[in-house]
């Protein structure tokens, strides 16, 4: 039983990493007033790419920074769309979502000829704790959470970021120059989204499945509102959500029954929802969030 | 409209249209297939039968009016993939229950609305965001979906979908003018017609309209903006899950277990309203010109071994298009500016 329990606390930090990564990113981007529900489909292309390098290259380091260069990529898509052509960021982010999993899926049948998963890949060597595999990027995850906790709240630029999701016109005449700002949040947090989506491939599966994200996108969403806009809470969240998804994985693996397994994968999306639920009255979102800043 | 809004929707459309065959052909280059053969096959593969491609239009019809009605009121169901598989199960369960297709399509489609009551009240009421309720309910019901085929609806003769709807429960064929076609898309059709008498004509549709179109107008009318809110989600539920119904009840007959003839079309229903211009009418359009791309990309995998999920990249493209009404504006009136200058320099 107790083996059982640590089982699942230990199983919670692989989850939780994409969770955080791509949760305090968004935090950083939705702090500025932008909001990109497409970091979904950065992860699953970031994923991909950084899969496709490990591949063909052998190492695993380049892959998870080309995984975070696709995020920037994809980032700098949604800032230019959704800041500069004040394109509606919501659609811009389903847009993109569908957009890279038909790229994804594109290139996983013309590289590997498969529908449904790439061969094996290399992945992170993981560090022993307590008898545990534990993968580099959590402590790395931690530290880039407590670092963004800082930015956003103690610098003069974290200031000047979360002014622009506050009141872009005051920012404006504080001097900050908003559509940058905003562009710059984007691309940090889509970047951090493609580096969880690195984690995906190339530390947590071991290979790429088109299913790879399965929601954590949006899940990390959750996280964002969870965490009420603040990375060290959602370092709490992220343990939380993955939580419910290494229960999930173990209840679907204890599971005799195949069509049970099913029902158990629903416990991450079913806990999620009543999560938010629970703390969203409590949240206070940055009021100028996804709306385009139009100077007069 | 006047004539200037009519050439700026057209803009749209078109400069969508062609940035995603665009971004198909290079995708098909980068990944070494005929670009030309792509987009040809693509293009043209879904025309060869009509009632096909009307009958696949239908359901994306539907996903593009349980986009488009809740956009109105300014609220986003990207829930469509979830309310169509609800809407596709309690159908397949009623219908065997009842036998009866018309009680089937109506229980799949309150089903639908169900998700979309509950999706739109999360947010109304207790300010959960529309597009995470969303998006968990597609995973929820997408697993319990496959947890019902698999097991009390499973198929000991096809173990890879579940039982057929019964014999006097699916709905047929009608003959119009001496061809036969399924009679989805007249259902379909007669929806959207409905859809619009129910915006533009009524009260509920009204209110819906205004909330969307002005929060502060319609708050000082007197509009209860969370119930006007929940109303739109519900709607555009039923519509998701009537598509998911007659899927089930008119078309395929049965579910398989990876959902594959509904998987994706919730998304697509985004594309198809957004091109439609959130107009129940020009959704019927819209929704003929996507269902014929998704039919000519899975004519294009046939023919050359091109993933479908292709269209999927190039509605993603089209979707991000049509998101940026300002910048189609701002081109506009660049255009504008630069003809008076070019005119004004020839008088002088």
């Amino acid at each position: 039983m107790l083996g059982e329990v640590a089982d699942l606390l230990f199983g919670a930090l692989s989850p939780m990493i994409p969770l955080v990564l791509a949760g305090v990113g968004e935090i950083i981007t939705e702090q500025s007033g932008v909001v990109n529900i497409g970091i979904e489909g950065v992860m699953l292309l970031s994923a991909l790419t950084s899969g496709v390098v490990a591949y063909f290259t052998g190492s695993v380091f380049l892959g998870l920074l080309i995984g975070t260069a696709t995020g920037l990529a994809l980032g700098l898509l949604h800032g230019v769309l959704g800041v500069y052509l004040k394109g509606d960021q919501i659609v811009v982010g389903v847009g993109v979502n569908l957009f890279a999993y038909g790229i994804a899926v594109v290139t996983l049948v013309t590289l590997w000829g498969t529908y449904g998963s790439s061969p094996q890949l290399p992945t992170v060597p993981k560090v022993e704790i307590a008898g545990y595999p534990v993968s580099p990027l959590l402590p790395v995850s931690i530290v880039i959470s407590i670092a963004a906790w800082y930015f956003l709240f103690y610098t003069n630029y974290g200031l000047k970021l979360r002014a622009c999701g506050e009141d872009p016109r005051s920012a404006e005449a504080m001097g900050v120059n908003v559509n940058r700002t905003r562009l710059i949040a984007t691309l940090i947090g889509a970047s951090l989204a493609g580096l969880a989506g690195g984690h995906l491939s190339l530390d947590w599966v071991g290979q790429f499945t088109k299913e790879i994200t399965a929601g954590r996108g949006f899940i990390a969403l959750a996280n964002v509102v969870f965490s009420k806009w603040n990375p060290l809470y959602a370092l709490v969240g992220g343990f939380i959500f993955g939580f419910f998804d290494s229960l999930a994985i173990y209840l679907s693996i204890t599971s005799m029954n195949p069509s049970m397994a099913y029902l158990f994968k629903t416990v991450p999306y079913v806990a999620t929802l009543l999560v938010v639920a629970a703390f969203m009255r409590k949240a206070r979102m940055p009021p100028s969030l996804g709306k385009p800043y139009i100077k007069e | 409209m006047n004539l200037e809004d009519y050439a700026q929707v057209s803009l749209e459309i078109t400069g969508s249209i062609l940035a995603g065959l665009l971004v198909a052909a290079i995708i098909l280059i980068a990944t070494g297939y005929n670009p030309w053969k792509g987009l040809y096959i693509m293009l043209t593969g879904g025309l060869g039968d009509l009632d096909y491609l009307l009958s696949r239009a239908s359901f994306v019809l539907l996903t593009g009016l349980a986009f488009a009605l809740p956009m109105l009121a300014s609220a986003f169901n990207i829930g469509g993939e979830g309310q169509m598989y609800v809407g596709g199960i309690v159908a397949l369960i009623a219908s065997l229950i009842t036998k009866n297709p018309w009680i089937a399509i109506t229980a799949g489609a309150i089903a639908g609305a169900a998700l979309g009551f509950i999706t739109g009240a999360l947010r109304a009421y207790r300010e959960v965001n529309e597009v995470i309720t969303a998006i968990m309910l597609n995973w929820i019901f997408y697993y319990i979906s496959i947890f019902f085929i698999t097991s009390y609806l499973y198929n000991p003769q096809a173990p890879y979908r579940s039982v057929s709807v019964p014999k006097g429960a699916q709905l047929g064929f009608i003959e119009i003018a001496g061809i036969k076609m399924h009679l989805i898309f007249p259902l379909a059709l007669l929806t959207s017609f409905i859809t619009y008498f129910l915006i533009f004509h009524t009260r509920i549709g009204y209110r819906i309209r205004v909330a969307g179109l002005s929060p502060d107008s319609a708050r000082y009318s007197g509009i209860n903006a969370k119930m006007t809110f929940t109303n739109s989600m519900t709607l555009g539920g039923l519509f998701g899950g009537l598509s998911g119904a007659l899927n089930v009840i008119a078309f395929t007959y049965y579910m398989d277990q990876l959902l594959t003839s509904m998987v994706g079309m919730g998304f697509d229903g985004i594309g198809v309203a957004l091109m439609g211009r959130d107009h129940p009418i020009g959704i019927i359009f819209s929704a003929i010109f996507f269902s014929m791309l998704l039919l000519g990309g899975q004519k294009m995998q046939i023919a050359m071994n091109v993933p479908k999920e292709l269209t999927d990249a190039l509605s993603g493209v089209i979707i991000i298009s049509l998101a940026m009404p300002y910048a189609y504006k701002m081109l506009m009136s660049y255009l504008k500016i630069r003809r008076m200058m070019k005119v004004a320099g020839r008088s002088s």
